[in-house]
């Protein structure tokens, strides 16, 4: 009964969920580093709902034992070899961010929005 | 301040009332016959060992039959690790005073960094171990769990506890510059399409590697092709990582500076 | 298994809400590095031991590169 909701809705429901907090908390939050990590949360909900897609009842996990193959034995490894590349570039994004950050912090010695938008308000008056 | 809280409801109440209609097009976790278990991932699965010569169906699948994912998904690191160098390429210039009262942490109490580690475990035990685990699962890749990202991500991994444990100064095992690290990760894509060019020499297509002019086996000539592609992942991925903590640490002032 | 995965899914519910409404950032950081051990658990549980492997590495190196940025930021958020 609850293994037939949760196959049907109730993991993408909470997978939504994650990552309407993630887009949540990129509006919500005023500071630009827990911005930053609250993307990467976002990442986390999308990846988890493409690996969903490959899961397979009675399956083990993508690795030949034996020579003779049957489809039905083992899980999907199609996503899981799309995914292995998005987290790998996930780094990328996170330190290309990252390096923003610090221009930003040099530039305006604070990381708060409110803060930088008042300190430009004062430099173009 | 208003109008973003009413901005962040009506995203939080679209997201959480649009899956109830949508939720019936998706497949039911788990159902073996569901549209993306049918197709095109049977034939995967079913021909790694005859087609690939390696079990492990996720190395196959990210080095074989789709090549050209993996390749310029290397090349978009190459290009996160150019992009950070030419964000920080500036001078830093000297902070204002007006802006000082926003940072209280300039005074730092206690030992630096460095001396906290215990230099010996980490350099003589730790270090070793992480890297020779890290070929392991390089050059196994096509048989068990692992490939060119991880044993890349393993190496990035052990050149940062290096940079932890020992004082920048005294640092010349393991330094790399810049410039010399951001050039070796550009050589990772190169290897790459180096490994897909050696079968258009053997008169096959690109990225065959049965077609490789070496006098071995099919078989084990495609487990050969197979670890020079991964070889060039791992340099790619290893520098990116090596150039991004580089670039980054050339900025942070760390305590140990002035001792 | 879903059951395991739906209260691993509310295990990071929580912790991104922790994480939005968190005052102390060096705090925040942590918290995510607790996230992304929840994940590479949740990778573990689904089947995807390769992923799962990658997200544990990546994990610690992001968190690393967050906490150096956080020497020369001021800690506390509003």
């Amino acid at each position: 009964m609850i293994n037939a909701f949760l196959a049907q809705d109730g993991i993408y429901l909470l997978t939504v969920i994650l990552l309407g907090l993630g887009l949540a908390g990129i509006i919500v939050c005023n500071n630009y580093m827990k911005k930053l990590i609250c993307m990467n949360i976002m990442q986390v909900a999308v990846i988890f709902f493409f690996l969903c897609l490959g899961q397979k009842n009675g399956g083990t996990i993508p690795v030949a034992m034996d020579t003779i193959i049957h489809a039905a034995d083992y899980i999907n490894p199609l996503p899981h070899g799309l995914m292995l590349t998005a987290i790998v570039v996930s780094l990328g994004t996170t330190g290309v961010g990252l390096a923003l950050l610090t221009r930003i912090w040099e530039r305006f010695g604070t990381l708060e929005e409110d803060e930088i938008i008042q300190v430009k308000g004062e430099d173009e008056v | 301040m208003q109008l973003r809280r009413v901005i962040t409801v009506l995203i939080m109440v679209t997201i959480l009332v649009v899956p109830f209609v949508a939720f019936r097009v998706l497949p039911e976790i788990g159902d073996p016959n569901s549209a993306p278990n049918s197709h095109v991932t049977d034939y995967y699965i079913e021909h790694t060992i005859s087609e690939c010569n390696s079990p492990n169906m996720v190395t196959s699948i990210i080095v074989d039959y789709r090549a050209f994912d993996t390749m310029f998904e290397t090349t978009v690191m190459f290009l996160s690790g150019v992009a950070v160098i030419l964000i920080l390429s500036n001078k830093p210039k000297k902070r204002d005073d007006m802006f000082r009262k926003f940072n209280p942490c300039t005074t730092n109490t206690g030992p630096s960094i460095f001396k906290t580690v215990n230099k010996d475990v980490m350099i003589s035990i730790i270090e070793p171990l992480i890297l020779i685990y890290a070929i392991y699962v390089l050059f196994h890749g096509e048989v068990s769990l692992g490939g060119g990202f991880q044993a890349g991500a393993l190496i990035g991994m052990t050149y940062l506890l290096d940079v932890m444990v020992v004082k920048r100064k005294d640092r010349d095992i393991f330094n790399y510059s810049l410039e010399r690290s951001v050039s070796v990760a550009g050589t990772g894509p190169f290897i790459y399409a180096v490994g897909g060019i050696l079968g258009l020499i053997g008169g096959g297509l690109f990225m065959e590697f049965e077609a490789i002019p070496l006098p071995i086996e099919a078989p084990e000539l495609h487990s050969i092709g197979i670890l020079i592609v991964e070889v060039g992942v791992t340099v790619g991925v290893m520098c990116t990582i090596i150039t991004i903590l580089k670039a980054i640490m050339d900025r942070v002032s760390f305590d140990d500076d002035n001792d | 298994m879903l059951l395991l995965q739906a209260l691993l899914l509310m295990g990071l519910i929580a912790i991104t809400i922790s994480i939005i409404f968190g005052k102390n950032i060096l705090i925040t950081v942590i918290v995510y590095n607790a996230f992304s051990f929840i994940t590479m658990f949740l990778y573990i549980v689904m089947g995807a031991p390769d992923v799962a492997f990658t997200e544990a590495v990546i994990g610690v190196i992001s968190t690393v590169y967050f906490l150096m940025i956080l020497k020369n930021v001021y800690r506390k958020s509003k």
